[in-house]
């Protein structure tokens, strides 16, 4: 995946002030599609991911990817934002950019005279895209993190058999798709910038976006205020007994199968049990819709007796849909992830070898993404960045040090 | 006001409901969506989309996933002529049809792009485009199923969860995709193919406990951990309240909140157990977990929101889909919205997730009938005049 020599986002420069996930991620995308990404850091630590020690309570090992990988393919620079030194800095490098990217409190970047208003002053061109927690408008002064956001949503409340504790949808589903969406943001916003010359303030939000998680059974929701969407339903009573999770002898699958046509006659012929086939309350589309629950317990029963491969084997020649319900250590090893390259592997200076890491979940033929590098050291950038890109000399480098407003 | 795609033309051939949401988005922002409906079975591929349990509502989905589009009804074969017009002034196709039918209607991206040259073809797919099981169906569940975290959302012992969030991830994706590929379009004027599929969407949903698991490993991300042993009390956890409800907090930085979180839950802010984070969460982590299970289970859950809001905790109730929809920040940034139907009067939906300040995203229409826009549409983008529009209708290739 590297070598490629055009980029979608060529010559699109992002300056990347943001910290732990939903911000950084949003400028992984735009990174991975060729953009120039400025990751710009406080000197002391820099983005608060780079200190995570351990995920699940599980030590993060020799190497950080939990930082390394949302923030690959950028440059780092560090600089102190709370001294004027810094702040001059940053209005060159706002000078010049295409998108601004943030995730930090509207108060901070107030403070640091890196409000919207103060920033289009510097340059009316510049995208200034907001990864926030609640929205551009309203109460957005409570601290926001992707799972207690999630909580209001209504996502988590849905999920699982009645009565068992609401399932959040992993660690930083939220964070994901607010950062994905600020991406696509600023595509938008430069794309409309051609021909208006302008720039513009956008804000993808953990709120907004995961409210659109809830797609088709939030939507259903809204028009129809059933708790038929909102409360948990056990798969013992799913709406079909074809589109539904069953263990087999030894792990679970998920048989996905539309009940039109002939599919029943066709499904049932697989199975060992000549009863379940022959009950007349399951001889019908709609009977079997009705007998949902009793129909679930048959073919629950019949189902467990044979492995899943065994299952798939039958299933898979009738073109009946059903997989595996794999783990992750299904997955890592899954051919289409790596065909695809949702998975690929770089190299990683840390720990000097090549690491397995996420790849790139959109193709672009022409102009695929890459996994250049993994995230840059606090400060790999920050003389380059100064003198390549912004013209400063190294006596006014050497001030900024001796200023503290740089490492 | 200008809308950041004003200038798109967008052909939109999808039938399922997380890719035709992705056409309805980049209408959201102003392209001009032409939903094609494939004559004979427009009917049909319409009527998927009721509610079984409630056939005489608003029909919601197709609402949410066709709306900001026009429509034509078209039989892509007898109607051929007529397509590839619409294909020559379009900027963008999208698709979610399996590339053995997309084969065989002549809709394959070396056939459309001999049409337009610049042509950006985007499709969306089951499990990708190349590998042994590219041609399997777009079900996504069963690429759910594939990824890894079904087994491991839920307390130990419970059923796989399937979430469905993946499906709208790779909405956003295929957004994405079409969006760069417009951009490299505007700097070089090469159209290209873009792809997402449900598999993709649905790990990088998912993708802090894959990327974890690549790195680090081991059986803690393959089997269910019990809420009960969380590997930080303050983060990431979820705990009862009296009233039945839960709350949940995300604190990593516990140091930091330590002292608030000890006050209001009735534990001393020195208890030698909990003094320092390694105590809260390694050496005394399971004993934490334990007491604040204890502490929010005496108050209901609005005595905890009250607090959490007091103290600016990041923590909350967790609440249903009522919350939402009754929540003055949903509505006032637009993520739900009314919207006034022909039949069911106003009813409320799933807004614009996305805030623009130059390009405000807006229903300029609800979802059209069935080729309720063909007549126009041909006249405009095909340059049809009223008796080709009529000979077209009177042989079926259009409706």
């Amino acid at each position: 995946m590297t070598g490629t020599t055009k980029a979608a986002l060529d010559g699109v420069r992002v300056v990347d002030l943001t910290v732990w996930f939903q911000g950084p991620v949003a400028g992984q995308h735009l990174a991975d599609f060729g953009a120039e990404v400025i990751h710009v850091e406080r000197p002391q630590g820099g983005d608060l991911a780079r200190g995570v020690r351990s995920i699940k309570a599980v030590p993060v090992g020799d190497w950080n990817q939990y930082f390394l990988v949302i923030n690959r393919n950028k440059k780092s620079m560090a600089l102190d934002l709370k001294l004027p030194e810094g702040q001059a800095v940053m209005r060159r490098l706002l000078e010049d950019a295409d998108v601004f990217l943030t995730n930090l409190s509207a108060e901070n970047l107030a403070g640091w005279s890196l409000s919207y208003e103060d920033v289009q002053k510097i340059n009316p061109k510049l995208v200034y895209a907001v990864a926030s927690g609640y929205g551009q408008f309203g109460d957005n002064s409570k601290p926001s993190f992707d799972m207690t956001v999630q909580a209001l949503t209504g996502l988590m409340t849905r999920l699982g058999e009645p009565g068992q504790p609401p399932i959040y949808l992993g660690m930083g589903s939220g964070d994901a798709i607010g950062g994905l969406m600020a991406a696509w943001g600023v595509l938008m916003a430069l794309h409309q910038r051609r021909r208006t010359g302008k720039g513009q303030l956008i804000n993808a939000s953990l709120y907004g976006a995961q409210l659109l998680l809830g797609g088709a059974s939030l939507q259903g929701y809204l028009a129809t205020g059933s708790e038929r969407f909102s409360r948990q339903q056990s798969r013992s009573e799913p709406e079909s007994a074809l589109w539904n999770t069953y263990q087999a002898k030894d792990r679970w699958l998920y048989v996905c199968l539309a009940d039109e046509g002939d599919a029943w006659s066709r499904f049932a012929g697989t199975l060992d049990d000549e009863s379940v086939a022959a009950d007349e309350r399951f001889a019908t589309a709609d009977t079997r819709r009705e007998n949902a629950a009793p129909l679930t317990a048959a073919l629950a029963a019949v189902i467990a007796g044979r492995s899943v491969e065994d299952w798939l084997e039958r299933w898979g020649p009738l073109g009946i849909p059903a997989s595996e319900i794999a783990n992750l250590a299904d997955l890592a090893e899954d051919p289409q992830a790596w065909a695809n390259d949702y998975f690929t592997e770089t190299y990683c200076e840390e720990v000097q070898r090549d690491v397995k890491v996420r790849g790139l979940p959109v193709g672009l033929s022409e102009t695929p993404g890459s996994v250049r590098t993994l995230g840059p050291e606090l400060g790999q950038h920050t003389e380059e960045v100064l003198v390549e890109t912004l013209g400063y000399t190294w006596d006014e480098v050497i001030a900024l040090k001796e200023a503290g407003a740089i490492l | 006001m200008t809308k950041a795609l004003d200038d798109i033309l967008v052909l939109d051939l999808t039938t399922e409901f997380w890719s035709s949401l992705a056409a309805a988005m980049l209408g959201d922002f102003g392209a001009d969506v032409v939903k094609l409906e494939p004559l004979p079975d427009a009917h049909e591929l319409r009527d998927r989309y009721r509610d079984q349990n409630a056939p005489e509502t608003w029909n919601y989905s197709f609402e949410l996933a066709n709306r900001n589009k026009r429509s034509l009804a078209i039989d892509l074969d007898a109607g051929r002529a007529t397509f590839e017009k619409l294909v020559a002034a379009a900027d963008v196709f999208l698709t979610d049809l399996p590339t053995a039918a997309l084969t065989e209607l002549r809709l394959d991206f070396a056939t459309l792009s001999q049409l337009k040259p610049d042509l950006i073809y985007a499709r969306g797919s089951g499990l990708g485009p190349e590998g042994p099981d590219s041609e399997e169906p777009a079900i996504d569940e069963l690429a759910a199923a594939r990824t890894g975290m079904m087994p491991i959302l839920q307390q130990p012992g419970q059923p796989p969860v399937y979430t469905g969030a993946g499906q709208i991830y790779t909405t956003i994706m295929l957004a994405f995709g079409v969006t760069a590929a417009l951009h490299h379009r505007d700097e070089t004027g090469e159209g290209q193919e873009v792809d997402a599929s449900l598999l993709g969407g649905n790990m990088y949903s998912a993708s802090l406990d894959i990327q974890a698991f690549l790195a680090m490993g081991g059986e803690r991300f393959l089997q269910p951990v019990s809420r009960l042993d969380a590997g930080n009390p303050m983060s990431g956890t979820l705990y009862p309240t009296e009233d039945g409800l839960w709350v949940t907090l995300t604190m990593p930085d516990t140091d930091r909140w330590w002292p608030d979180l000890s006050d209001i839950v009735g534990l001393d802010v020195e208890d030698p157990r909990y003094n320092s984070h390694e105590r809260r969460c390694e050496e005394n982590r399971l004993e934490l977990i334990s007491a604040l299970e204890e502490a929010f289970a005496k108050r209901p859950a609005a005595h905890w929101r009250d607090t959490f809001n007091e103290r600016k905790m990041s923590a909350d109730v967790i609440e249903d889909y009522a919350y939402p929809a009754q929540d003055e920040q949903a509505r006032r940034n637009s993520f739900i919205i009314d919207v006034d139907t022909e039949n069911h009067g106003k009813v409320p939906s799933l807004g614009f997730p996305l805030y623009m300040s130059e390009s405000l995203a807006e229903l300029a229409r609800t979802a059209p009938a069935l080729g309720e826009h063909t007549d126009e549409l041909l006249s405009s983008l095909a340059g049809a005049s009223g008796d080709e529009i009529a000979a077209l209708r009177s042989k079926g290739a259009v409706a």
